[in-house]
């Protein structure tokens, strides 16, 4: 702040005694003098009150009012973004080459010694299993409920004269009971499930028994390889609703005409929902497909309550266990960092896969 | 930093220079100050050094956490209470979630003073060991007793104790305060009622548990969320079977101790109980509060645990229910030690962080617990032996500890000790354990679970980043 | 959300036609609300039971209200304490992102200066970041800042980590504000920040709501973050560490009655702003899916 005060002070016209060349006021304005040029930046830097008489009248203000808006209203957000979000994620890149414990100061540089290691990891290599299943497995059977599940709601209904299409009755009510799942924490949903799972005292056995499928009991669902699927059901379960309320505000903004048209033609409900429907609410089931592909590949707090300690891994917990459990920070973020490329190569493949040219309507 | 031989072709970086290589302000800010400094004790101030105060405590502050399962916190309160009579405040925190809630403030740097590091939710000691964050507690050892000043510490506590506290050198990093007896639990009222014998042999061990089943009870239960419960059992059965040099062989991860004759013995003949129906339905999938719960309710005979489980399963125990604990059931006659052999040592660990604020504060609280007092308070709130000698003399006990005390005496001399749990907490508890939950839900065969067992412990054997240990 | 509500409308005018496809469209819309409110409404049931009754019949009703499950739960799992927490967090947090959310994407949207694609995409590509890469070193960026374990620092991590999505949703909706306004604004003479908040925020009123209840919901019920960075006290755990704790305590404890109310009193609150707000919450999927 100390260089705002005395380009103040310098203000009203003073050359200040820096040495420099006197100030020629020529009337180039791509040229502004030294003085003025050193007024802009400072106005920029404080608040608009301060603004010498001089800069506000000059043409170029109005620019210089924009930027310095900009530049206030952008710092505060982009600082603390950059602080703790960009920082850290550009740190795990550096750490994942060296051997640091996390617990002492001082570490080694090991180059790509992490990696190699990572590469000959079975348990890293079993946790990335259960990763991709759920990252290929999650995304399908949420979507394909959800857009089956908003489909129905708003073309469910039964045939009426004056319309093309309508929902089912009470598809509002509906809809907020698919969505309670979602609204609950991760946190809630693992301890409800894993008490669902519980072997003696727990519902799902309960009611395998109760409609006579007592063969499908299991003695352990958490504990051995069902687990897995055991994890895919909740993280399903637990999104469904989302992507039913999502998918069915895209779907009412599909104009009725549209319809119309397709039922002119004769065509059926199924007929209606892969030649209109699906393809004018690609947009959103690409994004959906997206953000649920990163919820799945997350699945950290259903595994760390619901699986006991020798049971499955996902990469989340196999990363936790590693940083916090064994002091290998170095070597988890090295596991971070191929989450990371994970991340990264799904993203860019949905984006890929998925582009075709946008339907305008 | 273990790197060995690798040092050399690795540049040493402080991390003031790697926060160099970026321009980040919360890299540089990184720089100024490091986060948890690995060995300095500055933070160890004492006081002056008197005969009722050995290691200078000061009046600071002490922070205690203690482990909120089996033997509850009050033994530890009481501790505190003579603790902050003669000296400072203490701080009490009681958790059962010890690593999720301590292990972030240890690689802070900011542990408490005393952590009573047990459950299903541990730390892992060696790897706090590995990464010098335990404090070394000879000098406790060396210290006074707080009842007697003529004589140590050291000479009062029971035999294992110290061992159990060492890994791989003179240093004792954690002192186990209770002494467990491990066995098969189970209820005389059950037994009478079922009219049968405590089995020495695993052909009358069979012989029960059709007896059971006749009377719909089954033979076993166990916490299968929790697998290596079984561990307290198998492994002295293994021990029993094959001598202790099996169990030896396995602690040092040698190659092949798995393939050991004795351990195919033991992992058949768990596996026929499974194989022949006689674990309780749902075992598998049960923490051990509910494994202990069906227990009670009569519907398993036998239960892996240690003498922790009277004073845990407390509330749901009926009256009658006459709790008492048995030496691991043997093969047969050809057993290399006498069916009285069991495994029986401390457990319930406390450790004093490196990086404590209150290092001495820690040692004097752990002497105060090791007093005469506190250890008779703990055997008397919680059912189980301390590790001073005599904590038990002249008490009334309830019936399982009754019942450990004679079963130790009974031993004799055919104590083991598999140190497996503590020095390679991860392979026993998810490698090993994890294999044996397989096979007793019945979705392995022994010989898999055998290679995996071995496969994991050559993997741990070859694992730079474990710290090995041999005895 | 007009469209249903016609639609209902048009039903009950006309209801002609029908036929199988009704019915089975019906029944699996059924089949699904009973999956999805049946372990919520289990668990809430469950928490008047006792626990020997749940050990025996986990589907049994309650036969008489054991109210001490809620007094259980209370005291010793301390669920009033962790929802004070985490409203004590939230306030800061959901006022900071809304704030600072509001101002960058506003910025991002209406004004054009060179950075502005660069850091536009700096901010929406951390939504692709898990975070779980950053974990451990955010540890050591808020211990060295000497925000570890303190609720500001859980609060500027909460900020930090809602800003991609706050930021990507409300600068796509701040481009759909006609530019009228903001240019009869700056004739009158307001300043910059002065519409911004005077004219602009009170227009993007919809949207700031629909976009803050995404953020309470994510920040109400973030996990990982607080599990690491917020290990301090354990009084100031925020509510998911202490449902957590629960969890772990009922099984040395083995009371499931209180596990379930402390399950009940934890979510209730949450499913109550969720039914109060629902209109508010669909308009704002509405208003994110139809970009």
């Amino acid at each position: 702040m100390e260089g705002v005060t005395s380009a103040e002070r310098a203000a009203p016209g003073t050359v200040p005694a820096q040495g420099g060349p006197p100030p020629v006021h020529t009337e180039t304005p791509d040229r502004p003098s030294p003085v003025l040029r050193l007024l802009f930046v400072a106005a920029l830097f404080t608040p608009p009150r301060w603004t010498p008489r001089r800069v506000r009248y000059d043409r170029r203000y109005r620019r210089l009012d924009q930027y310095r808006f900009v530049a206030w209203f952008l710092s505060l957000p982009l600082l603390v973004y950059l602080l703790f979000v960009i920082s850290p994620f550009v740190q795990a890149f550096f750490y994942s080459m060296t051997d640091w414990t996390g617990f002492s100061s001082s570490y080694t540089f090991t180059g790509f010694e992490n990696y190699e290691r990572l590469w000959n990891d079975d348990a890293f290599w079993d946790a990335a299993r259960n990763s991709v299943l759920l990252l290929v497995a999650a995304p399908l059977i949420t979507l394909g409920l959800g857009l089956f599940f908003a489909f129905m709601l708003s073309a469910g209904g039964r045939k009426r004269r004056d319309q093309a299409i309508s929902g089912v009755t009470g598809s509002g009510m509906y809809k907020i009971v698919y969505f309670f799942p979602q609204v609950l924490s991760l946190a809630i949903i693992a301890v409800i499930w894993t008490r669902i799972y519980s072997p003696r005292s727990g519902i799902l056995n309960e009611g395998l028994g109760a409609v006579g499928l007592d063969s499908w009991q299991r003695e352990d669902w958490l504990g051995g390889d069902v687990a897995r699927w055991c994890v895919l059901a909740v993280l399903c379960w637990s999104f469904v609703g989302f992507y039913v309320v999502l998918f069915s505000a895209a779907m009412s903004s599909i104009p009725t005409e549209v319809y119309e048209a397709a039922l002119l033609d004769g065509a059926g409900r199924r007929v209606t929902f892969f030649r209109i429907t699906f393809p004018l609410t690609w947009d959103t089931v690409r994004t959906g497909w997206i953000y649920m592909g990163i919820q799945a590949l997350d699945a950290f707090a259903l595994v760390s309550v619901m699986v006991p300690e020798h049971g499955m891994d996902v990469i989340p917990s196999y990363l936790y266990d590693k940083a916090f459990r064994d002091g290998q920070a170095g070597y988890a973020t090295a596991i971070g960092v191929a989450l990371f490329l994970i991340t990264l190569v799904f993203s860019a493949l949905m984006m890929r896969v998925g582009r075709r040219d946008r339907i305008e309507f | 930093m273990n790197s060995g031989p690798y040092l050399p072709r690795r540049t040493l970086i402080r991390r003031s220079a790697a926060a160099g290589l970026f321009t980040i302000p919360a890299v540089s800010a990184l720089s100024a100050c490091a986060s948890g400094g690995g060995d300095d004790d500055s933070n160890a101030e004492r006081g002056e050094v008197t005969e009722n105060n050995p290691f200078g405590v000061t009046d600071a502050e002490l922070e205690v956490v203690i482990f909120d399962g089996g033997f509850g916190d009050q033994y530890a309160l009481d501790a505190e209470a003579l603790y902050s009579a003669a000296h400072g405040s203490v701080t009490h925190d009681k958790t059962q979630e010890i690593q999720s809630r301590l292990q972030p403030r240890m690689v802070q740097g900011d542990p408490p003073d005393v952590i009573n590091n047990s459950g299903a939710q541990a730390m892992d000691i060696a790897a706090l060991i590995r990464n010098e964050q335990a404090y070394d507690l000879t000098e406790l050892l060396d210290a006074p007793s707080l009842d007697d000043p003529s004589v140590t510490v050291r000479d009062t506590l029971m035999p294992g104790t110290i061992e159990m506290g060492q890994f791989g050198g003179q240093e004792m990093y954690q002192l186990n305060y209770a002494f467990t007896v491990y066995g098969q639990w189970y209820s005389r009222t059950a037994l009478d009622r079922i009219g049968a014998e405590y089995p020495q042999t695993w052909d009358e061990m069979l012989a029960v548990c059709e007896a059971a089943r006749r009377e719909g009870m089954a033979g076993w239960t166990y916490a299968g969320v929790y697998p290596y419960y079984f561990n307290f059992t198998l492994y002295p059965f293994i021990g029993k079977i094959g001598g202790p040099e099996v169990l030896q062989a396995i602690d040092n991860l040698e190659p092949n101790a798995w393939r050991h004759d004795a351990v195919r013995a033991a992992f058949e003949a768990y596996h026929e109980l499974t194989a022949r129906g006689y674990v309780l339905q749902g075992s598998p999938g049960m923490t051990h509060e509910e494994s202990q719960d069906e227990w009670n309710q009569y519907r398993a005979l036998f239960i892996p645990n240690g003498s922790w489980v009277e004073n845990e399963a407390r509330a749901n125990t009926p009256p009658d229910f006459d709790m008492a604990v048995g030496a691991p059931t043997g093969l047969d006659s050809s057993d290399a030690l006498p069916f009285g052999a069991l495994w029986a040592s401390g457990s319930e660990p406390f450790l004093v962080p490196a990086q404590a604020d209150n290092t001495a504060g820690g040692l004097e609280f752990l002497r105060i617990m090791l007093g005469r007092e506190s250890a008779r308070n703990f055997t008397e709130l919680v059912s189980s032996l301390a590790c001073v000698r005599g904590s038990a003399d002249g008490l009334e006990l309830p019936p399982g500890l009754t019942s450990a005390g004679e079963v130790l005496e009974a031993a004799g001399d055919n104590i083991l000790i598999p140190r497996m749990p503590d020095w390679y907490r991860q392979l026993n508890n998810e490698e090993i354990g994890g294999a044996i939950a397989e096979m007793m839900a019945g979705e392995i065969e022994p010989d898999e679970a055998i290679t995996r067992c071995q496969r994991a412990a050559d993997a741990a054997a070859q694992d730079d980043s474990i710290q090995k240990f041999t005895r | 959300m007009s469209n249903t509500r016609s639609g209902e409308a048009a039903e009950r005018r006309a209801d002609t036609g029908g036929g199988v496809l009704n019915v089975f469209a019906h029944s699996f819309l059924v089949l699904w609300a009973v999956l999805a409110a049946g372990p919520v409404l289990w668990v809430v049931v469950s928490s008047f039971r006792p626990h020997t009754d749940l050990v025996s019949d986990p589907f049994g009703l309650p036969t008489d209200l054991a109210w001490d499950n809620f007094s259980n739960a209370w005291t010793s799992a301390d669920i009033g304490r962790y929802t004070l927490n985490s409203a004590i967090v939230l306030c800061g947090s959901l006022t900071g992102t809304m704030l600072l959310g509001s101002m960058a994407a506003y910025v991002l949207a209406r004004f054009t200066f060179p950075g502005n694609r660069t850091v536009h995409l700096l901010f929406t590509g951390g939504m692709m970041f898990p975070v779980f890469l950053a974990i451990v070193p955010l540890f050591f960026v808020l211990d060295n800042f000497g925000l570890l374990n303190t609720r500001q620092g859980l609060i500027l991590v909460y900020i930090a980590y809602s800003l991609p999505f706050t930021v990507f949703f409300l600068v796509s909706f701040f481009r759909t504000l006609p530019g009228a306004v903001q240019e009869a604004a700056t004739l009158d003479g307001a300043s910059h920040t002065r519409t911004f908040f005077q004219i602009m925020m009170p227009m993007a009123r919809p949207a700031l709501i629909s976009v803050g209840i995404f953020n309470f919901l994510g920040q109400w019920n973030q996990f990982v973050l607080p599990r690491v960075l917020n290990v301090g006290d354990p009084d100031d755990a925020v509510l998911p560490q202490g449902l957590a704790a629960l969890m772990v305590q009922q099984g040395y404890e083995g009371d499931w009655g209180a596990l379930y109310a402390g399950v009940s009193m934890a979510m209730l609150p949450v499913l109550a702003v969720y039914v109060a707000f629902q209109r508010q919450v669909q308009t704002g999927l509405t208003a994110g899916a139809v970009r």
